[in-house]
């Protein structure tokens, strides 16, 4: 009697065991080490902080996220073992949170799915593809510049650019957006192991030129900011996206010229957001994660949320998140409310455009919109 | 603004870069006969610490000499408890665990200063001076003549004073200098230890003018070995081939563009290479 109790109990144990829904595996592709650590590193701190949140709360329809983090180097070859390694665990989604190069090598592998998240402005990716961009394009980013050079009535920038992948495409964005609106654009590659760019800066900063861009990002765009002090050029200096972070700003705090500027999404100062909703959702992340980690969050954090945005819209909503066609058709038709709303359509997989760019001054210490240059 | 003027100007800064960082290494190979792929961790260690001892509160000049005692006691300890007990090793392997012994360093560094860039002030601050229109800041001026001063200084020792004689001495045929009475164990020690000192002086005064991360170190052991490697790893050659690639890396960045910078330097590598190994035959021997 007491066997057949005891039998009946383990079954139903056994039941009970096989009922329990197992965890929606992510994947994610980051530099934790390498040259791009500081990329990488960011972007996992916002994954990271979605998944406990998310299963700190139970989960999403009562199954708790996994996020496996694949430590790329930044290099592709590693990247492309990353993917396959989460395409054979079952990922369901795979965070691209590399760069460029890895970018590029790892989607021609996710042709059949799964998704790929990609917050690098660097890589576009094609409507035909399951990847898609949270971010805006460099050519976005670019044409911010350009419409910001307008309402200053500036026709002339000069550039630096470096010598990799990232540098390749804004040369390309520069060269394509400045050339249709007949602006001038002055150019000059800086060696990824320069240590003075004085002369790179003596090429493009002549008397005629009242704007100056550094597209270079991380270790780099200091030695440019440093040089540019240096040779005591008046101009404002622009640096990109990737460097609107803290460690960027307590760098070059002491030698900063007259005017630095910066290309940014609004949700960086989210008192410019006309949304509502965007504006609510920007801040109360930039407070929790200031919360949680004791630092200011900075643009490559504001990225990483808006991916995981995404990611979280696709679990809770389509029924199958496996099912990668249905994911993508999701994103495809139906905008994702994030810090600022994501929008993809069968034609288009880049959610943000140019106008939810912002050039951003560097002001006591914190990024406030820029005034134009007068 | 002249472009040829600051082409000049920099090319001497990147010079005097190129000319510290090959001295060590060259010194390191004459004295032990081992290609030291963590020479540059030296100034990776003063770069990451300096910021870090400054940041804490500490004096700037306190704060780098500790962080250049740091980078002269990995190199020593490198030495004394890594590839000494191997020293009958295959040379192959030893200068593998060179380079091994900079990757342990660069995931140190990750531990304790994390992955973002670094630097602190300079140490010669002021007005840059404007000459001929180009422009260098004081600490550049530094740069430059500790640059150059110092690793002739070394070279000079080495090739012309007794005791700098001992140490070349001590790779050429350890042995024979022993019986001779060099303590070779010293004369190598000192060799580490000079070595490491001048990558260490080269982040002082370098690093205030860039910004420093965990993985500089292997990129200015390459700068010091192409320097070294044109030179023929001779102390006296490789000052004037620092001075010669800064001036060609600068003006090939002003003039070709930077795109450049690397088939060229790395061209003129490999005709030096073969040009240096023109009486070499196959299988080692020389042509007569």
């Amino acid at each position: 009697m007491s066997r057949s109790l005891l039998c009946t109990l383990l079954v139903c144990a056994a039941g009970a065991v096989q009922a329990q829904p197992g965890p929606i595996l992510i994947g994610e592709v980051a530099p934790l080490t390498g040259p791009a650590a500081t990329v990488g590193t960011r972007l996992n701190k916002a994954s990271k902080m979605w998944a406990d949140d998310i299963n700190a709360k139970g989960g999403i329809n009562g199954r708790k996220i996994e996020l496996v983090t694949c430590n790329d180097e930044a290099r592709p070859e590693k990247a492309v073992a990353c993917v396959r390694d989460m395409q054979e665990k079952g990922a369901v989604m795979v965070f691209g949170n590399s760069l460029t190069a890895s970018l590029r090598a790892m989607q021609p592998l996710v042709k059949q799915g799964p998704l790929l998240l990609i917050p690098s402005p660097n890589v576009v990716p094609p409507a035909d593809s399951y990847a898609f961009q949270v971010s805006p394009s460099d050519l976005h980013l670019t044409e911010a510049i350009a419409k910001y050079m307008k309402e200053s009535g500036l026709n002339k920038i000069g550039m630096v650019a470096a010598t990799d992948a990232s540098g390749e495409v804004g040369v390309e964005s520069a060269k394509k957006v400045f050339g249709d609106q007949k602006m001038e654009l002055r150019l000059a590659r800086i060696d990824l192991r320069a240590t003075d760019a004085s002369t790179q800066l003596a090429n493009v900063a002549g008397q005629d030129i009242k704007l100056v861009y550094s597209s270079y990002t991380g270790a780099g765009a200091v030695t440019v900011v440093k040089s540019f002090k240096i040779l005591g050029l008046p101009q404002p200096l622009m640096v990109s996206y990737g460097n609107m972070s803290e460690a960027f700003v307590s760098l070059i705090k002491d030698v900063a010229p007259p005017r630095l500027l910066g290309t940014s999404v609004i949700a960086l100062v989210p008192e410019h957001l006309s949304n509502a909703g965007e504006r609510e959702r920007a801040q109360a992340f930039l407070d929790a994660y200031a919360k949680r980690y004791s630092e200011k969050p900075d643009m490559i954090n504001l990225l990483g949320k808006a991916e995981v945005d995404v990611a979280e819209a696709v679990l809770r909503k389509v029924p199958n998140p496996a099912d990668a066609a249905a994911a993508k058709k999701f994103l495809e038709s139906t905008p994702v409310e994030s810090i600022q709303n994501q929008r993809f359509s069968p034609t288009n997989h880049v959610g943000l455009d140019a106008s939810s760019v912002m050039i951003v001054e560097l002001k006591d210490g914190n990024w406030i919109k820029a005034q134009p240059i007068r | 603004m002249n472009l040829l003027t600051q082409a000049v100007i920099s090319g001497l800064m990147i010079g005097a870069v190129y000319a510290f960082l090959g001295i060590g290494l060259v010194l390191v190979y004459r004295t032990a006969r081992i290609l030291n792929l963590a020479h540059g961790e030296s100034f990776a260690i003063t770069g990451v610490a300096a910021a870090m001892l400054a940041k804490s509160g500490l004096p700037l000049g306190a704060a780098l000499a500790l962080a250049i005692l740091i980078a002269v006691a990995f190199a020593l300890s490198l030495h004394r408890f890594v590839l000494r007990p191997r020293a009958e090793w295959p040379a192959g392997t030893l200068i593998l665990i060179t380079l091994g012994a900079a990757f342990v360093v660069r995931g140190m560094l990750i531990l304790v200063g994390g992955t973002d860039p670094v630097s602190f002030p300079a140490l010669f601050s002021g007005a840059p001076l404007r000459i001929a229109g180009g422009v260098i800041p004081p600490q550049g001026i530094a740069l430059v003549l500790l640059g150059f001063g110092g690793s002739t200084a070394v070279a000079v020792y080495l090739e012309m004073t007794r005791s700098g004689k001992q140490l070349l001495a001590a790779a050429e045929n350890p042995y024979a200098a022993e019986l001779l009475g060099v303590n070779v164990e010293r004369a190598r020690l000192t060799a580490y230890g000079i070595g490491a000192l001048l990558g260490a002086l080269a982040g002082a005064l370098l690093i205030p003018l860039i910004a420093v991360d965990f993985q500089s170190g292997l990129a200015m052991t390459l700068r010091g070995f192409i320097a070294a490697a044109i030179s023929g790893m001779s102390p006296i050659g490789v000052v004037f081939s620092g001075l010669g690639l800064g001036l060609f890396e600068s003006w090939v960045g002003a003039y070709l563009g930077a795109l450049y910078q690397d088939p060229v330097m790395f061209g003129l590598l490999i005709a030096v290479a073969l040009w240096q190994s023109r009486h070499i035959r196959f299988g080692g021997t020389r042509r007569a």
